[in-house]
């Protein structure tokens, strides 16, 4: 076991090593230059080649790509990802503290919902396969599915905060404000767990051990709740591990529409501004967030199911 | 095993439906707890699409909005000429190269500290440590030195002559004074310490991303603002922010890009919300590359000049919010009110111009000549939503000539280096606006800088064009500048070069509370002095 997690451990050095540098090649292949940008970002009226070239070189961007690369990493690893382009009074790692944390509470809050709805739901249509609930709970699953984050963030300001005028259509501060954003970006994960759980729990149903617990005269909630669920759980916990880096990194959509002050919405400003600094810091937590989830869950599996265990043994 | 053996009847699960409304049912609670704190009387709640940034007054990274509130310049921009400001009274030596401006007495920054000749002085020393960032300014090359001799003058020594020297102390930056307390060592180029200045608001707090509060400044020396506070949010989608309007979150929407149209139209009639529309900003049209071989031909210009509806699309894009455009800059502006015969729409007299001219029409519905087939693209920013409609209207008209227009949309930066580097054949574009036009963009068009360069490149008149320009800059006779003017404007008329399409305006949609909203000659300044809420 303990063997096991140093491997994995060391595995993510060259992983995010290589995470970083093809991070930093794509960059540097969006069209336009980073600093002419920075300076129609500052409004600069008129943006001479003198000034061009008096950015790039406070911008450090007349230096070649490699050794750019490398002060980056070096600079990296104390801890200073740089300053923003667009705003040199800004660092980027004060720019990240400083959104990092309304995203965490949406993803937080996101991550609640899709728990405590779809595996209810998940269950409930699989013990009551083909019923009314099961039937409108699939076209529910069909239609979210379908729905354009945007669209469906527009339609429930629209229902929630000015017909039923029940929450602030936008903003940060309160948990009134967290609501609406939450259950939009939760509402496509709803529906991709609903399915799961559901088809999972119907598979294991058609498994020998449950006619064998049947057989033992166990009760029908026990058989469901204790050895249909439980199974069935196994690969979607998996999947949840893998969902929280993605509900981090997918709020973008949801940030700009609800005017939530996170990281999604520095990310999507400093790829129009083309803001290498933040963009290259955005992607290598995002890559940080997955890779840790991956490990953090893959040892929780190896560590829950004793299977995996005798297998590798 | 049958799944159905296991279905037995259970309590189906409305148990849970009831829970998750039972749930819904406490949120008016948060909301309303929410909602009462932003509820204060005299408080205006503003809108805008993004935080206020950097407001150092001598750079250009701030909301121009949130500048004008809180600084002041000496001169102002009113709509009949310059009116006093900081300076009371000033006065032009007979040659046009000695500014003297009387400081007005008795005014102090909110920190304080009076704003004095020697603090204007200390404002002009930090905006000319930096001078590189302001030539686009062409004062910035004239300016020789600038001294107070005592603490109500205040001088300015030119090497030339320089006619739009007012207009461009009065544009609100980098010329607004910033009190010296907050300056770096006498520095503002790498940054203030706090955004301290004269003017009717000062700035109390920001949340980066989130709000900004302004409030009424209690010494200031001028007419006090009848609004004592004023909340920024920010929203960045256009639609998020009219639902905060109808919810009664926000008071008001202003600005050129805030408000698209059909979301206007849609309040034209309403009892809760008001419409107000400035008279024309600045000109949206169309840039023709002369340099592209089917549009070096002029009677090729001309034809689409004749070909553009620009009615239609101030109706059918803008629903009459933005008046139809029949020259480069509006009547309106400065210096720009000279007879020159619009190009008025006329399919016909368009085919007769490309007939003539012996662009034949091809058994595929594209005209030709000499093998040159009229195909041209078209590039708009895509991240306007009126261009794009504007595009696809304008490509099906063309159409009808025999003239294919592609059209490409790019994201608003490679739009930008494609427009710089005259990678196009016709392209979207909207002049700078008052007050930098006309003087400002026309002195732009000598560089490559925007389109406009790449554009002209290849007219035959474009080095007296360019000439005339210099030369009024630099003049002190004022019939000569509107010769030069007439002159130049009306040479890029005939160049036909420009098809300009609609006199853009800013737009604000409020609720019908508020009095006064209105706009002045700056298009980004917003009047909040002369607003007020109507009592119940």
């Amino acid at each position: 076991m303990k063997n096991y997690v140093i491997m994995r451990l060391l595995a993510t050095v060259p992983l995010l090593l290589g995470i970083s540098f093809l991070c930093f090649v794509f960059i540097n292949l969006i069209p336009s230059d980073p600093a002419e940008v920075a300076l129609r970002i500052r409004q600069t009226p008129v943006i001479t080649e003198e000034l061009i070239a008096q950015t790039r070189a406070e911008l450090g961007l007349d230096q070649p790509f490699l050794v750019r690369y490398f002060q980056w990493l070096w600079d990296c690893l104390h801890f200073d990802l740089g300053v923003s382009y667009t705003n040199p009074a800004r660092t980027v790692l004060g720019e990240i503290g400083r959104c990092l944390p309304a995203t965490l509470e949406l993803a937080g809050l996101s991550l609640v919902y899709v728990i405590v709805l779809s595996l209810p739901i998940g269950f409930l249509s699989a013990v009551y396969k083909d019923t009314w609930f099961d039937r409108i709970m699939r076209g529910f699953v069909f239609a979210t599915t379908a729905m354009p984050v945007y669209w469906v963030g527009l339609l429930l300001i629209w229902l929630i905060s000015i017909r039923l005028d029940l929450l602030p259509t936008s903003g940060y501060g309160s948990f009134a404000h967290l609501i609406l954003p939450a259950f939009t970006v939760a509402l496509s994960y709803i529906s991709t767990y609903i399915r799961l759980i559901r088809n999972n729990m119907l598979e294991n149903m058609r498994e020998d051990y449950v006619l064998y617990a049947q057989a033992r005269g166990l009760k029908q909630r026990a058989i469901l709740v204790r050895h249909i669920l439980k199974n069935s759980l196994q690969s979607c916990v998996t999947a949840i591990g893998m969902s929280i880096p993605q509900l981090i990194a997918g709020t973008i959509v949801v940030e700009n529409v609800f005017a939530w002050p996170g990281v999604g919405r520095l990310c999507i400003a400093s790829i129009f501004n083309r803001d290498y600094p933040v963009i290259q810091a955005y992607v290598l937590l995002v890559g940080v967030l997955f890779v840790f989830f991956n490990l953090a869950f893959d040892i929780l599996q190896y560590a829950a199911d004793p299977r995996l265990r005798e297998r590798k043994a | 095993m049958e799944t159905s053996r296991l279905r037995k009847k259970r309590p189906l699960p409305a148990l849970l439906l009831a829970c998750c409304m039972a749930g819904s049912s406490l949120l008016p609670l948060w909301a309303g707890q929410a909602q009462a704190a932003e509820q204060e009387p005299d408080t205006l709640r503003f809108v805008n699409y993004r935080d206020v940034r950097d407001l150092n007054p001598h750079l250009y990274a701030g909301e121009m909005y949130a500048q004008e509130m809180i600084y002041e310049t000496l001169v102002d921009i009113g709509p009949d000429g310059y009116k006093p400001c900081l300076a009371e009274s000033w006065e032009i030596s007979p040659d046009g190269k000695v500014y003297t401006f009387k400081i007005r007495k008795g005014v102090t920054f909110t920190d304080g500290t009076p704003c004095d000749a020697y603090a204007v002085k200390a404002n002009f020393d930090a905006i000319l440590e930096n001078r590189a960032r302001h030539t686009w300014l062409e004062m910035m090359h004239l300016l020789e030195k600038v001294d107070a001799p005592d603490a109500h003058t205040f001088r300015i020594f030119m090497s030339r002559p320089y006619y739009p020297m007012l207009t461009e102390l009065g544009v609100t930056r980098p010329f607004a004074m910033i009190s010296p307390k907050a300056m770096k060592n006498g520095s503002t180029k790498d940054g203030v310490n706090a955004f301290i200045g004269t003017g009717p608001y000062k700035l109390v707090k920001v949340v980066t991303d989130e709000y900004a509060v302004f409030e009424a400044n209690e010494n200031y020396w001028g007419e006090k603002p009848r609004i004592r506070r004023i909340v920024v949010k920010v929203i960045p989608d256009n639609q998020t922010r009219i639902l905060a309007l109808e919810k009664g979150e926000i008071d008001l929407i202003w600005g050129k890009n805030m408000l698209d149209a059909d979301a206007l139209n849609k309040y034209r009639n309403s009892d809760e919300f008001d419409i107000a529309l400035s008279k024309p900003t600045s000109t949206r049209q169309i840039v023709l590359n002369g340099q592209n071989p089917v549009l070096a031909d002029i009677n090729v210009r001309k034809a689409l000049q004749h070909a553009t509806n620009r009615k239609a699309i101030s109706r059918g894009v803008f629903h009459d919010t933005e008046p139809p455009a029949d020259t480069l800059y509006a009547r309106s502006v400065p210096y720009c009110d000279i007879d020159l015969a619009p190009y008025a729409y006329d399919m016909k007299k368009a085919a007769d111009l490309l007939e003539k001219a012996g662009w034949k029409m091809g058994d595929d519905g594209v005209r030709a000549k000499d093998g040159l087939r009229m195909e041209l693209g078209l590039l708009y920013n895509s991240n306007s939503v009126t261009e794009k409609t504007i595009a696809e209207y304008l490509q099906h008209e063309y159409g009808k000539l025999g003239i294919r227009v592609s059209l490409r949309g790019e994201e608003e930066q490679s739009y930008r280096d494609n427009m710089k580097n005259g990678l196009f054949d016709m392209i979207f574009n909207i002049c700078w606006g008052m007050p930098y036009d006309p003087q400002s963009s026309m002195a732009a068009m000598r560089q490559r800088v925007y389109g406009d360069y790449a554009a002209q490149l290849a007219l035959p008149d474009k080095k007296e064009i360019d000439a005339a320009i210099t030369e009024i800059l630099s003049s002190t006779d004022e019939k000569r500048r509107q010769e030069l003017f007439t002159f130049a404007l009306t040479h890029l008329h005939d160049d036909a070069i420009y098809i300009p399409l609609t006199y853009e305006t800013n737009k604000a949609l409020f609720s019908s509370r508020l009095k006064g909203v209105g706009f002045t000659q700056t298009q980004y300044e917003v009047p909040f002095s002369k607003m007020y809420f109507e009592k119940r």
